[in-house]
């Protein structure tokens, strides 16, 4: 057992129980908070995964961005509405035999699945190799990108204004 | 990287149906969405796990792209519970699920 | 990244309707008259594009660094798309005045969303897919929810997000399992590696992950359950362009992904599933939707069966099959978007007259939109010689051609089914006195636009066996 094995036990238990606990919790800010960890262990899986570049923006975008979002969602409605924060379930019994049938698909998938181990060298930076594809091979991809966030701002502000 | 890649599918895989199982049980719309961010998460981590491994930033990129994307549907849809909630307050409507599927 | 003049000019629908969503930008910013200007521009933008892609239909290529394929049945692909779209911009003129309010956004989101879903048949690697489907499902849900004072709109928005929202996850985690065993986002490397890639259970849980994603998106049975809600609760337009723009552009992306599939030339192995939700999506439509009271209810569930005559062709797997899936969305296109277009004509002021019993006695008083409105219904209800007929026909043909002739009875059982609710209406509307006391103003834009799609829909039927039979040369 090395110190790439404990660090990733230690974010995997992070990961796994935040997110079994956002959907459990039936407050809906303690389920933001662990929404918070979950992106926390994320962010240094990929770390361990050698994506330096990605875990930056995973940080940035999801911690940064969506995570206040939903917060400043969480906080606005529930002032309007006055009412109590916790939620309620429905459905189990279906969810459950939809759960099951994807997990049976994925867990078999998984474990049958020859992997080839290729024993890759250290990882290095990724940034640059990215900023590579993107105004290169996938120029096009990244300009549709940027239309797509002010499609966004658009609907945004015509559905949220008075 | 001594670590074999299915723990790394397999912890993605776990979140995936945490978040499958979230959507289709709980019913206030920020719990479902923030489920939804989980099974994209869990999505990413399995692009990444794969781009790692074959050593094509490809997926990375993928990533990239799902995460701005995420961000712009967290706007539409933080928007759209926000009019939501604006008429609810308006209307009185003391029901405060009336999202049935 | 344009190598030369020819490529430039291959895309020309895209770049049309990109900058024209750029330009409708500022007209709607510095023009003090543009609720006049903006739906004639949107409709220009349109009908230039389409007539573009028709014209353009021989010059096939691959542009962008292997990103977007043009020509062929991507083409065809997009005149369905603008057409439909125009319809709809047409429809909408006066249809939107009905809220009160003016809503510029309304056209942008309309261009932006009809961008999404060319980029998503032209796709040639999962990354445009994906983006195209976002773009075109963020415009979506806006559109849901334009009218965002009253609860049913915003209901509707939000339940359309949050499924939509659901769907993309699984399509993002089936693009990952793809790319995970493919090793590339390509398509032509999907295609390419499949045959071997067969066998691989991570593989097929990816494409079934990325097909489940794409259910929803078409309205399939266990993924439907969003429809009838959204498309009661958004402008009637809209669900007019739900179902079928929407439907059309998930279609695209299953057949350009999965082509390979198709050809006839690997086992279709996904026929399993595709034809299990379409035998469902068939008979869950046509059976409720003959116990509903609303309208655009009864038309949500309508689209859900219809997504199932659709599946049976994919289900087939042969070339003929996709043929016959391409020839009846463009007839669904416009059958429905006339449905729709009707129903908005009628729809009055807060969402009223959109119960049957509206329609009740209308060919004595509206004669002519009677008329249209039964030759729209016979035509959803498949019956000759209208361009319903031939859509399912093809299909039903190509599931026999595949030795699933039990599904084309199915299908044919079903269609028999669904006889029955639309020609209640017309029934309806030519043997029962009136009910209520209907008045309306019947928009000349609205009707203009309706009998447009009323004259495609007989023209596709009178011609049926050129335009199968040009589909049928471009997708080989």
């Amino acid at each position: 057992m090395n110190i790439y094995d404990i660090v990733f036990y230690l974010f995997a238990a992070i990961t796994v129980l935040s997110a079994f606990f956002v959907v459990t919790t039936r407050n809906i800010v303690y389920s933001a908070y662990y929404l918070l960890f979950t992106f926390f262990g994320v962010a240094g899986i990929y770390v361990l995964l050698g994506a330096d570049f990605i875990a930056m923006v995973q940080l940035i975008v999801y911690v940064g961005g969506i995570l206040i979002l939903i917060l400043f969602g969480v906080m606005l409605t529930n002032k309007i509405t006055s009412v109590e924060i916790k939620t309620g379930s429905v459905q189990v019994v279906p969810a459950a035999v939809g759960v099951a049938l994807l997990a049976g698909i994925l867990m078999a998938s998984m474990v049958d699945t020859k992997w080839r181990s290729v024993e890759t060298a250290m990882p290095s930076a990724t940034t640059q190799g990215i900023g590579m594809l993107l105004i290169q091979q996938y120029a096009i991809v990244f300009e549709l990108l940027g239309i797509l966030l002010l499609i966004a701002l658009i609907g945004a502000a015509s559905m949220a204004r008075k | 990287m001594n670590i074999p890649i299915e723990y790394y599918l397999i912890l993605s895989g776990f979140m995936f149906l945490v978040g499958v199982a979230g959507v289709l049980t709980r019913r206030n719309a920020i719990i479902v969405f923030m489920s939804i961010e989980l099974m994209l998460n869990s999505a990413n981590l399995s692009l990444v796990t794969f781009s790692s491994y074959m050593g094509n930033s490809t997926g990375q990129l993928f990533v990239f792209f799902v995460m701005t994307v995420a961000a712009a549907e967290a706007a539409v849809g933080l928007a759209i519970i926000l009019a939501m909630f604006r008429n609810k307050l308006t209307l009185n409507i003391d029901d405060i699920n009336i999202l049935k599927w | 990244m344009l190598n030369n003049f020819q490529e430039f000019y291959n895309i020309i629908p895209i770049l049309l309707i990109g900058a024209g969503f750029l330009i409708s930008l500022l007209i709607e910013m510095y023009f003090k008259k543009s609720d006049v200007i903006l739906p004639w521009f949107t409709i220009l933008i349109f009908l230039a594009a389409g007539f573009h892609a028709l014209y353009a239909v021989n010059s096939v290529s691959v542009i962008f660094q292997n990103m977007l394929a043009t020509g062929g049945i991507v083409n065809i692909f997009y005149i369905i798309f603008t057409f439909g779209a125009a319809i709809v911009a047409l429809l909408s003129i006066d249809y939107i005045k009905k809220y009160g309010t003016y809503f510029g956004e309304y056209y942008i989101l309309l261009q932006t969303s009809i961008l999404g879903m060319m980029l998503m048949a032209g796709a040639k690697d999962l990354f445009m897919i994906f983006l195209g489907l976002e773009l075109m499902s963020v415009s979506f849900y806006s559109l849901a929810g334009l009218n965002r004072k009253r609860l049913k709109a915003n209901e509707a928005s939000l339940k359309y997000f949050l499924l939509g929202a659901f769907a993309t996850g699984f399509i993002v985690y089936g693009i990952a399992l793809i790319y995970g065993t493919v090793h590339s986002t390509s398509i032509d490397m999907i295609a390419s590696r499949f045959y071997e890639l067969s066998s691989d259970k991570l593989f097929i849980a990816g494409i079934l992950l990325f097909l489940i994603g794409f259910s929803f998106k078409i309205a399939a049975f266990p993924f439907h359950m969003w429809v009838p809600d959204v498309y009661e609760g958004s402008p009637t337009t809209i669900a007019g362009l739900f179902s079928t723009g929407g439907k059309a552009a998930a279609f695209s992306a299953i057949i350009v992904t999965l082509g390979v599939l198709f050809t006839g030339r690997i086992g279709n192995i996904l026929m399993p599933y595709l034809a299990v939700i379409s035998v469902l999506s068939m008979f869950y439509g046509s059976i409720v939707a003959i116990s509903q009271d609303n309208i655009k209810r009864m038309l949500a569930y309508s689209s859900i069966s219809h997504a199932g005559y659709l599946l049976i062709g994919l289900a087939a797997g042969n070339s003929f099959g996709v043929a016959g899936v391409i020839f009846y969305l463009a007839s669904y296109t416009f059958m429905n978007l006339g449905a729709f277009g009707i129903v908005a004509l009628i729809e009055g002021k807060d969402e009223s007259n959109l119960t049957l019993k509206s329609f009740s006695g209308l060919a004595s008083r509206y004669p002519l939109l009677a008329a249209l409105f039964s030759i729209i219904m016979f035509s959803l209800a498949g019956i000759p010689p209208f361009a319903g007929f031939f859509g399912k026909y093809y299909v039903f043909i190509a599931a026999i051609k595949s030795n699933l002739t039990w599904l084309a009875i199915l299908g044919v059982l079903s269609s028999v089914i669904s006889v029955y609710f639309y020609l209640r209406i017309v029934v309806l509307m030519y043997f029962k006195d009136a009910e209520t006391d209907l008045k309306i103003d019947v928009s000349k834009t609205g009707l203009a636009a309706v009998i447009i799609s009323v004259l495609l829909v007989i023209i596709i039927g009178i011609a049926p066996g050129t335009i199968i039979d040009l589909i049928a040369f471009f997708f080989k």
